[in-house]
C-alpha cells in the first residue's frame, strides 16, 4: 500500500486575469521510504503541486479536482482543524529559499522546540530541548550553536537547521522545494548526501522538488517530469534517464552538461511557456516541440506505457 | 557585548549633539539683535547688583572667555535667576522636570502599546467594517489640531460636564491639607491627568495604528510565517508570537522618529491645560522675555529628547536580536 | 565613439518621454482612489476659499480680516446674516478671517514644503552620489537637526528676534524639514547610482553634476513630489501651533492666530462660532493633504495598489 497516492489532482489560483490553471490531473504514488522527483522549469506547477499536498496554498488557490490519499485517508476530505494535525507530524516541508524560512526574532532552539511541543502536549520544555540536542547532531550543527539567532547562521547551516526542524516530529512524508537552491556547490552536494543517509536511516519518503534534473538524478527513486502544469513524463530514475520518450523531456536532458558521456552541445529549448489562464487544448509542449504536428495542437494528449514503471504523454 | 557598544556610541553621538546644541544657542544669545547683557541680567536689579552679575557671567570679557564661562557655569548647575520668578532657574526647572516626564512618558507609551495592539487587530480583520472604522478612526484623529482638540476636551469634560479640572495637575485643597494620604494625592493627580493624558493619546495613536497594521500586513507575507502554517500552529499562534513581534519594530523606530513631534505637541498640551511642565515654563518664560528661565527650559527639554531617543535606540536594539548580536 | 553617442542620445530620449506615460498612468491610478478623491475634492474646496479671501474686504472694509470692524457691533457676537460666522471680540468678520487663513494656509505650507524639497532633494542627491565623507557629514548634520523639536526652536528664536515674519517662518520650517526628504532621496539615489543606465552616461564622459540633473533628478522627482505633501502638513502644523501659542507674524491673519484670539480673549467656552471653524479647518486641510499623500503613494509603490488594477 503506498505511503501517498494523488489522483488527478487539479490546483489553480483565482487571479485579476482570470482562473490560472497551475496543475493539471497529475497522478502519482509514492511508497513509504522511497523518493520521488518533480522537475521542470519555474512556473510549471511542481511548487503548488508541494504547497498543494500540504494544503497550504494562499487564500487564492484551490484544489479543483482530484483526490489526495495520505496513509489511506483523503486529505482533503479533512477539517482545518485535522489538518493541522497532520501538517508537520505526518508530512513535513523544506521550503525553498530557506534563507527567511526562520523567524528572526526566535531562537532556532524555540521554532524547532515549537513544532514539537505543538504536536506532542505531554511534552514538557525540557524534554523538547533535549530532542532538539539529538537532532542538531543527527544534522551535524554544533550543540553550542541552540541558543542563536537564524542571522547568525550561514546559508549551509540554516539549511541543516530548516531539515532539523522537519524531522522534529518524525514525519512520514517529507515534501522539499528546491532546498539547495540558494547554496553553494559544495554545501548542495553535502546536503543531499546527508539528505540520502537521513532517509535510508528513518525510511522517511521524500518528494523533491526541482528545476534541476542533475540534483534529482541523483537522490530520487522516481521521477515525475512537469510541463506547464502537467505531468509528461512519470517513471523510475533509470527508465527515464536512459530512454526518455517525451520531447521535453529529451530536451532537458540535453541542456544539462554530464561530466561523463559524449561530449555534445548544449541546446537550449527555444520558445517560452504557455498562457495557463488559457491554456491550449492540445499538447502544451507542442509549439516548441520539434516533432510537432497539426494533430498534437489538437488532441487532448494521452499517457502511453512503455513499461509498468514509466510511462509518458508523448512518444 | 555588542548591546553595549551600541549604547557608547549613541551616547557619544548624544553628547556631541548636545554640545553643539548648548554652542549654537550660546552663539544666538550673544549675537542676535539687541543687547545681550539684558538678556543675562534682569532689568530689575539693582546697578550694584547689575554689575557683580555681569562679573560673575563673565559678560565683559571678550567672545569666547565667555564660551568658557558659560560652559563652567552649565556644568556647576548656574543658570542664574529667572527674572520672573526670581528664583534661582536651576530650581524651578528641576521642580518641573517630573511633571513633564510623567505625563510624557505615560502618553507615549500607552499610545504606542493601544496603537500597536489595535493595528494588530485592523491587519487581522483587513477590508472588513472593524478595519475600516480603525483605520478611519486612526486617521481622523491623529490630524486634527492638537492645541484645538485641547480646548474642545477643555470645553467640553471640564467646562460644560465638570467631569475634570479646567486646569492645573493638582488641587491645592487636598495637597495642602495635612490629613490627605497618598493614595488621595496620587488620586488626585490623576484626576487632572486624564484629560491631557487622552488628548495626547488620541492624536498619536493613530500613526502608530495605521503603522503597525501595514508592517503586519506586510510581516504576514513573510517565508517564515508559511513556515509556520506547514508546521501546524493555530492562526493566533502565528499571529501573535510570529508575526507581531516582526511587526512591531518598524513602530518602535516611528516612535523614535517622531520624538520631537511629540514633544512639540507635549508643550502645547502642557501650555493649554496649564500643567506645570517644562514646555509650558517654556512658552511662558518667552512670552516674558525670562530669557535665564527660557534658555535653561529649552536646553532641559533638549536633553530629555535626545535622551528619550536613545531609550528607543536601546528599546528597539533589545527587541531586534540581528542587532544586539 | 559614434555608436556609444548613438546609444546615450537613445537612452536620453526614451527617458525623456518615458516620464510622460508614467504621469498618465499614474492619474488614471490616482483616479480610482476613493482617499484620493475625497482628499483632491477637500483641497480644491480649500483652494476656492483661499481665492475668494480678497472678496469680503473689497465688498466692503467692514470685512477686512484685521483691520475691519463693524461700526455697530465691538464685541463677539454669533452667526448672523450681516455676519455668516459670527464676529471676534473685536468686531471683526470670522469668515472673513477664516477665509484670509485659507490663504496663509496655502501660502506657508506649499512654499516651506517647496523649500524643504528641493533642499532635501538636492542635498539627498548629492550625499547619495559622492558618498564617503560628503556624504557622512551631510546625513550627520540631518541626524543633528532631525532630533531638535522645530517648534520649540522656533519660540528660542521667538525669544530672541522678537516677532518673527511670515517669511522667517516659512524659511525656518523648511531649514527643519529638508532632513526627512534628503534621507528618502538619498536612498533612492543609492540605487540609481549603480544602474546600466548611469554606467553609459558616465562611460560616455558625463560630468558628475550632469549625470545628477539630467539622469538622476528626473526618476528622484516623483519621491519629492509625494513627499512635498507631507510637508505641506507639517509646515502648516508648525505654523499654527506658532500662532495658537502668540508668536506667529502679527500682520497676518492664520486660523493658528483665530484660536490663540478666541483663547487668550476668554472667549473659549461661549463662542463656538469662532472656536469651531478654524480647528475644522486646520484639521480638515491636514486630512486632505494626508489623504493626497497616500493616493499618491499608491501610484508610485505598486505593492499598495488593490486587487484588480493593472501593474
Amino acid at each position: 500500500m503506498a505511503l501517498l497516492v494523488a489522483e488527478n489532482l487539479s490546483v489553480g489560483y483565482q487571479t485579476q486575469k482570470g482562473y490560472l490553471h497551475a496543475v493539471e490531473g497529475v497522478s502519482f504514488s509514492l511508497g513509504a521510504g522511497k523518493s520521488l522527483g518533480f522537475v521542470g522549469e519555474s512556473g510549471c506547477g511542481k511548487t503548488t503541486l508541494g504547497m498543494a499536498l500540504m494544503r497550504l496554498l494562499p487564500p487564492n488557490g484551490m484544489i479543483r479536482q482530484g483526490r489526495i490519499f495520505f496513509d489511506g485517508e483523503d486529505l482533503l476530505q479533512k477539517t482545518d482543524e485535522e489538518m493541522r494535525q497532520v501538517r508537520w507530524k505526518k508530512i513535513a516541508m523544506i521550503f525553498q529559499a530557506a534563507m527567511n524560512a526562520l523567524n528572526p526574532v526566535h531562537r532556532i532552539i524555540d521554532q524547532i522546540a515549537e513544532a514539537i511541543l505543538t504536536h506532542d502536549p505531554l511534552c514538557d520544555k525540557e524534554e523538547a530541548y533535549e530532542q532538539v540536542r539529538g537532532l542538531f547532531q543527527l544534522v551535524g550543527l554544533p550543540q553550542d550553536r541552540m541558543r542563536d539567532y537564524p542571522h547568525q547562521y550561514s546559508g549551509g547551516m540554516k539549511q541543516r537547521a530548516v531539515i532539523a526542524m522537519a524531522l522534529a516530529c518524525q514525519p512520514k512524508l517529507i515534501i522539499a522545494d528546491e532546498p539547495t537552491t540558494a547554496l553553494d556547490v559544495l554545501v548542495q552536494d553535502q546536503i543531499l548526501q546527508e539528505t540520502k543517509n537521513l532517509q535510508k536511516e528513518f525510511g522517511i519518503s521524500i518528494i523533491y522538488i526541482s528545476h534541476d534534473i542533475s540534483i534529482v538524478a541523483d537522490v530520487c527513486h522516481d521521477v515525475g517530469i512537469m510541463y506547464a502544469g502537467q505531468l509528461v513524463e512519470y517513471g523510475a530514475r533509470e527508465e527515464i534517464f536512459d530512454s526518455p520518450r517525451h520531447p521535453y523531456t529529451k530536451a532537458l536532458l540535453s541542456s544539462y552538461p554530464t561530466l561523463t558521456g559524449e561530449k555534445n552541445r548544449l541546446v537550449p529549448i527555444p520558445g517560452e511557456t504557455p498562457n495557463l489562464i488559457h491554456p491550449p487544448l492540445g499538447c502544451r509542449f507542442c509549439d516548441r516541440c520539434s516533432r510537432g504536428s497539426v494533430s498534437c495542437r489538437t488532441e487532448t494528449p494521452v499517457w502511453i506505457e512503455i513499461s509498468p514503471r514509466h510511462k509518458t504523454l508523448c512518444d | 557585548m555588542e548591546l553595549w557598544r551600541y549604547i557608547s556610541r549613541r551616547l557619544i553621538q548624544i553628547v556631541v549633539i548636545f554640545f553643539v546644541i548648548l554652542t549654537v544657542l550660546f552663539l544666538l544669545f550673544r549675537l542676535a539683535p539687541g543687547d545681550p547683557v539684558s538678556r543675562m541680567v534682569d532689568p530689575n536689579l539693582t546697578p550694584e547688583d547689575a554689575e557683580l552679575l555681569i562679573k560673575e557671567l563673565g559678560l565683559d570679557q571678550p567672545l569666547w572667555m565667555q564660551y568658557l564661562y558659560y560652559l563652567k557655569n552649565f556644568f556647576t548647575g548656574h543658570f542664574g535667576n529667572s527674572f520672573h520668578y526670581g528664583q534661582p532657574v536651576v530650581q524651578i526647572i528641576w521642580d518641573r522636570l517630573p511633571n513633564t516626564i510623567l505625563l510624557f512618558t505615560t502618553s507615549i507609551i500607552l499610545s504606542a502599546l493601544v496603537g500597536i495592539f489595535l493595528g494588530k487587530i485592523a491587519s487581522w480583520h483587513k477590508g472588513e467594517k472593524t478595519d475600516t472604522c480603525m483605520t478611519l478612526g486612526a486617521l481622523i484623529t491623529h490630524t486634527v489640531f492638537l492645541p484645538w482638540m485641547a480646548l474642545i476636551m477643555i470645553w467640553v469634560f471640564a467646562y460644560r460636564l465638570g467631569w475634570f479640572p479646567i486646569t492645573g495637575m493638582i488641587s491645592e485643597e487636598i495637597w495642602l491639607d495635612p490629613e490627605a494620604g497618598l493614595w488621595r494625592k496620587v488620586l488626585d493627580v490623576l484626576h487632572h491627568m486624564i484629560l491631557p493624558l487622552t488628548t495626547l493619546f488620541l492624536i498619536h495613536f493613530g500613526s502608530y495604528l495605521l503603522i503597525m497594521r501595514s508592517s503586519m500586513l506586510d510581516t504576514l507575507k513573510e517565508d517564515y510565517i508559511l513556515t509556520g502554517r506547514a508546521k501546524g500552529l493555530t492562526e493566533k499562534v502565528i499571529r501573535d508570537h510570529h508575526a507581531a513581534p516582526n511587526a512591531a519594530l518598524p513602530v518602535v523606530t516611528s516612535v523614535g522618529l517622531s520624538l520631537a513631534f511629540s514633544i512639540n505637541g507635549g508643550a502645547l498640551t502642557e501650555t493649554v491645560f496649564t500643567w506645570p511642565g517644562i514646555g509650558r515654563e517654556l512658552v511662558f518664560s518667552v512670552s516674558h522675555n525670562d530669557y535665564p528661565l527660557a534658555q535653561a527650559s529649552f536646553l532641559l527639554i533638549a536633553i530629555v529628547v535626545l535622551l528619550s531617543n536613545l531609550v528607543v535606540d536601546i528599546l528597539y536594539a533589545y527587541l531586534d536580536p540581528r542587532i544586539r548580536y | 565613439m559614434m555608436t556609444v553617442t548613438t546609444v546615450n542620445t537613445d537612452i536620453e530620449l526614451s527617458e525623456r518621454f518615458h516620464w510622460i506615460g508614467r504621469l498618465l498612468e499614474g492619474w488614471s491610478i490616482y483616479r480610482k482612489s476613493l482617499l484620493g478623491k475625497i482628499g483632491l475634492t477637500l483641497l480644491l474646496l480649500f483652494a476656492l476659499m483661499a481665492l475668494c479671501s480678497f472678496i469680503p474686504p473689497w465688498a466692503d472694509p467692514m470685512y477686512h480680516p484685521m483691520t475691519g470692524v463693524d461700526p455697530e457691533i465691538s464685541y463677539s457676537v454669533g452667526p448672523s446674516m450681516r455676519h455668516w460666522l459670527g464676529t471676534d471680540f473685536m468686531g471683526r468678520d470670522i469668515l472673513s478671517q477664516l477665509l484670509a487663513g485659507a490663504k496663509i494656509a496655502f501660502m506657508v505650507g506649499v512654499s516651506a514644503a517647496f523649500m524643504s524639497v528641493f533642499l532635501g532633494t538636492a542635498i539627498g542627491m548629492i550625499a547619495g552620489y559622492t558618498g564617503r565623507f560628503t556624504d557622512s557629514l551631510l546625513m550627520r548634520l540631518a541626524d543633528m537637526i532631525m532630533v531638535m523639536p522645530a517648534l520649540l526652536v522656533l519660540l528660542m528664536l521667538a525669544a530672541l528676534f522678537g516677532q518673527l515674519s511670515i517669511w522667517f517662518i516659512v524659511l525656518f520650517i523648511a531649514l527643519f524639514r529638508w532632513p526627512g526628504v534628503s534621507r528618502v532621496i538619498r536612498a533612492q539615489t543609492l540605487s540609481l547610482k549603480h544602474r546600466p543606465f548611469i554606467e553609459a552616461a558616465r562611460v560616455a564622459g558625463a560630468s558628475h553634476l550632469r549625470i545628477i540633473f539630467r539622469h538622476i533628478m528626473p526618476n528622484v522627482l516623483p519621491l519629492s513630489f509625494l513627499y512635498m505633501t507631507f510637508q505641506v502638513t507639517s509646515a502648516i502644523i508648525i505654523e499654527a501651533a506658532l500662532a495658537f501659542l502668540g508668536f506667529g507674524d502679527p500682520g497676518t491673519v492664520s486660523w493658528g492666530m483665530m484660536l490663540q484670539w478666541v483663547w487668550k480673549t476668554g472667549h473659549m467656552f461661549r463662542a463656538p462660532y469662532w472656536l469651531l471653524p478654524p480647528g475644522i479647518c486646520i484639521s480638515l486641510i491636514t486630512l486632505s493633504f494626508y489623504m493626497l499623500g497616500r493616493a499618491m503613494d499608491e501610484v508610485l509603490d505598486p505593492r499598495l495598489r488593490k486587487e484588480g488594477e493593472t501593474d
